[in-house]
């Protein structure tokens, strides 16, 4: 699913967020990535979906190597992920319901087939009574699960998390972090970056990343569905 | 399609945004177009008059009492280069036709004892070739004198040379300023709801998808305008038409629907057009400063 060699990752201004990275994700892995503030974890997540581009190194998505003059490649991997940012980016103005169809309307998915998935996910996150509710109107923990609900509904076969428990309560962190885990299948592949450490042993089976000052370290060796 | 409703939503949101700029641009089209329209219309009226005029293009050829066979006269006419027709206007007819012209006033005609016009040829002539034509048709013999209205259709073809110009500067400046404007509309638009954009960059949306709805409103706002003008033009003809063949009914004016018509698909097109590049633009101008 993933196969990163000595990827390094410089912005423009200078900084080194990521260095000589080594990663292999399998598909149909829950990948647990932790590490202090500031450390790239972000950076990584970033790189996977095509948004900053290796400075040295080979990275390779879903097969494909990710590379910025390939803009229509860049797309279709983007189409294939199912993105859950730190900032959530909800389109403000529109209902919860509309935000996850937003997700598919330029996906090949057929009209009724995009709202049966749309619905679906918002059930599975708990927000059905939410669905033609304006997002501005929702709690921080609500607007957290349309950013999943959106993700998840396009069927994605790689599903990428920044934090998604930052900001919530012990209760609703595992609430979340549960419900990722269940989005995990042999076609679909999760990597959920936290600085939530307590909440590990829950998951028995997932690998476990540590990222510091841009190393990788792979801490354990998570079981692929 | 799937997104028709969906795009139609998302157009009218991003004009809601802007409410009274897009409104106000809106409006600024039509009324631009509908001036546009007005030049266009007498443009074309008095090219459509000079054009009927410039075959009016005549000369009068009055010839003296000895000459016996104007027949034979009026053949040597003929066979100028030049000439169209020639037909042998008889004291009579002469005085018919200045009495069609004088009308309610022909009575003083009644005045004279004996008819005091003259028979005369009528030449109808190309009017290129009128400088050639009138010499040759003055050196011939027994022709008196020869008179010409050329004056006249050369001012009408000057004014309508002049109507020209103006018109395609007009159209000039009408594309120009719309173009501005509507490509303006669309990067405020773009430039409002970037981070929306983004997002849907970052799920992978394709930029046409991301686009039509700008392209949308962009082609609505400027159509909508013309189709404003188009109204506001017809109601216009048809007044002057109503006021025109009232008072001067001699005027050659084309027929009513022939402007109606053109002027329509005129305006909707011209619209329609300047719609879709616009929003273009704005699209194609504004993406650089993702
Ligand atoms: N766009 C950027 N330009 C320059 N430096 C950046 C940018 N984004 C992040 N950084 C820097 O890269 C490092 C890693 O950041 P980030 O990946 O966001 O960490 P994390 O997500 O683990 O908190 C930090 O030092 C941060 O300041
Ligand atoms: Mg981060």
């Amino acid at each position: 699913m993933i196969q990163a060699k000595n990827v390094s990752l410089r912005y423009i201004d200078g900084t080194v967020a990521l260095r000589e990275i080594n990663l292999n994700v399998k598909p149909g892995e829950f990948v647990y990535i932790v590490g202090p503030s500031g450390s790239g974890k972000t950076s990584l997540l970033k790189l996977l979906m095509g948004i900053e581009f290796p400075s040295a190194g080979s990275l390779y998505v879903m097969d494909q190597p990710v590379l910025k003059k390939e803009t229509r490649k860049i797309r279709k991997l983007r189409q294939n992920i199912g993105p859950v940012f730190q900032e959530f980016r909800l389109i403000q103005g529109r209902t919860a319901l509309e935000n996850v169809l937003m997700g598919m309307r330029f996906l090949d998915i057929p009209k009724r087939q995009m709202i049966i998935n749309a619905k679906n996910a918002l059930v599975k996150v708990g927000l059905e009574h939410k669905a033609s509710v304006m997002v501005e109107k929702l709690s921080f923990g609500e607007a957290q699960r349309v950013a999943i609900a959106r993700a998840v509904a396009r069927k994605p076969a790689l599903i990428l998390a920044d934090e998604p428990t930052g900001n919530l309560d012990y209760d609703n962190a595992i609430n979340i972090m549960n419900l990722l885990y269940n989005f995990r299948d042999k076609n679909t592949t999760v990597l959920v970056t936290t600085h939530a450490t307590h909440l590990i042993d829950n998951y028995q089976d997932a690998s476990l990343i540590r990222v510091e000052k841009g190393k990788i370290h792979v801490e354990r060796r998570g079981a692929k569905v | 399609m799937k997104n028709t409703f969906y795009f139609i939503k998302e157009s009218i949101r991003i004009f809601r945004y802007n409410k009274l700029s897009n409104l106000f641009s809106f409006f600024g089209t039509a009324l631009i177009l509908f001036l546009l329209a007005l030049v266009v219309g007498v443009w074309s009226i008095s090219s459509q008059l000079a054009g009927m005029l410039k075959e009016e293009a005549e000369i009068s050829a009055y010839f003296n009492k000895d000459v016996e066979n104007a027949e034979d006269l009026l053949h040597i006419i003929e066979q100028i280069d030049g000439v169209r027709y020639v037909r042998l206007v008889n004291e009579e007819e002469a005085r018919s036709r200045m009495e069609k012209i004088l009308g309610d006033e022909s009575d003083i005609l009644d005045l004279f004892e004996e008819n005091p016009f003259e028979a005369y040829f009528e030449v109808k002539i190309h009017l290129d070739k009128m400088d050639p034509v009138f010499t040759q048709i003055s050196g011939l013999k027994g022709i008196d004198y020869v008179r010409e209205n050329r004056d006249v259709l050369e001012q009408i073809e000057r004014i309508s040379k002049a109507l020209e110009v103006l018109g395609y500067l007009v159209i000039a400046a009408v594309s120009i300023t719309t173009l501005v404007i509507i490509s303006h509309m669309i990067r405020q638009g773009i430039y409002q709801n970037h981070e929306q954009i983004k997002t849907l960059m970052l799920l992978g949306a394709p930029d046409n998808f991301i686009n039509f709805p700008y392209v949308l409103l962009g082609f609505l706002l400027t159509f909508g305008g013309g189709i404003v003008a188009t109204v506001f033009i017809n109601i216009l003809i048809h007044q002057g038409y109503s006021m025109l063949t009232g008072t001067i009914p001699f005027i050659p004016v084309p027929p009513k629907s022939q402007l109606v018509y053109g002027l329509s698909t005129f305006l909707l097109s011209v619209s329609a057009a300047l719609g879709i590049l616009g929003s273009l633009f704005g699209v194609s101008t504004s993406k650089k400063k993702k």
